[in-house]
């Protein structure tokens, strides 16, 4: 009788912890995130094709005097994405001067000489800034003056749009 | 023989309430990356982030409850020490989901307790999305705070 009564007694114990069998886990996860300085964009010089003839197509190389260059300020040695908005044409009034086979090339020093070289695009390109927070990006291309080109002063915009990753 | 039947009833009871146990599991899968951000420009991540997100999985047993509460902080620390970086979380940034097909996501608040009934699967993801503000003289470099999930199993 006795172990009868200790064998319900322990029964009754276990049922009532089974019954109330409610149980608490946690899992972390970490936030994450780096602070970074804000980034400057500046065209420093326009992409210049200077004059150019009826039916003769021009390029105008990176390393030329007259390429565009653009001057980046940003987070020291961040990587960053530049993309471009580019032209098709340049236009002067309703005549349209075509414009493409773009070049660029960029460095961390304002030197074209041991740049690295891409094509832009509107397509994202990765480089980096230097260890001082500095890039440098120049643009060359060329125009295609048809034969009956319409003579007369062409331009255009170039966009380059810039952002840490 | 009375001392036998003591035993063989505590084995079984105790076999009884292990699967509870067993089956019944939180895991933090994938951390909260708001990855670069500007001095002075508030970032947002989406919970349907598919990268930058913090996803938990949790898992439980079919026609059962899961209460879950987030511990969130409200400041990140910088690593290198000397500053935090406020960091809130609003009323759509969790997203809980069942990983059976028909499962509907749910959208709810992670600053509330949210009790789940487990209809369609025994276990579910959840993403959680947030905003980070840096001050426009916030300090440069990385910031870091711990995002706790505690699920209570009935």
């Amino acid at each position: 009788m006795r172990t009868t009564t200790r064998v319900s007694a322990t029964l009754a114990v276990i049922l009532s912890l089974a019954a109330s069998a409610a149980q608490a886990q946690s899992a972390n996860i970490t936030a994450t995130a780096v602070v970074f300085q804000a980034m400057t964009v500046t065209g420093a010089r326009t992409l210049d094709f200077g004059n150019v003839f009826p039916g003769v197509a021009k390029s105008i190389a990176v390393a030329a005097a007259t390429s565009g260059r653009f001057d980046l300020t940003g987070q020291a040695s961040a990587n960053v994405n530049v993309s471009f908005t580019l032209p098709t044409n340049l236009t002067s009034g309703v005549n349209n001067l075509p414009i493409g086979t773009w070049t660029g090339c960029t460095n961390a020093t304002n030197t074209t000489v041991g740049c690295t070289v891409f094509t832009p695009s509107a397509a994202t390109t990765a480089t980096a800034f230097s260890g001082a927070g500095a890039l440098f990006v120049w643009v060359g291309g060329t125009v295609t003056p048809g034969a009956a080109q319409a003579a007369g002063t062409y331009n255009g915009t170039v966009t380059l749009t810039a952002a840490y990753f | 023989m009375p001392r036998c039947l003591t035993s063989l009833a505590f084995v079984a009871l105790c076999v009884a309430v292990q699967p509870l146990a067993a089956q019944s599991t939180v895991t933090g899968i994938r951390n909260l990356d708001f990855g670069p951000v500007i001095r002075g420009v508030p970032s947002s991540v989406s919970p349907n982030d598919p990268i930058r997100s913090g996803r938990f999985y949790v898992r439980h047993i079919i026609g059962r409850q899961v209460q879950v509460r987030f511990t969130l902080p409200t400041q990140l620390a910088r690593v290198a020490g000397g500053a935090n970086l406020p960091i809130s979380f609003g009323a759509t940034d969790a997203v809980a989901k069942g990983t059976a097909p028909i499962s509907n996501p749910l959208t709810f608040n992670p600053n509330n307790t949210q009790t789940f009934n487990l209809v369609t699967s025994a276990d579910f993801f959840i993403n959680l999305g947030g905003r980070v503000s840096p001050a426009a003289g916030q300090a440069t470099g990385a910031y870091s705070g711990t995002i706790t999930l505690t699920c209570t199993f009935f």
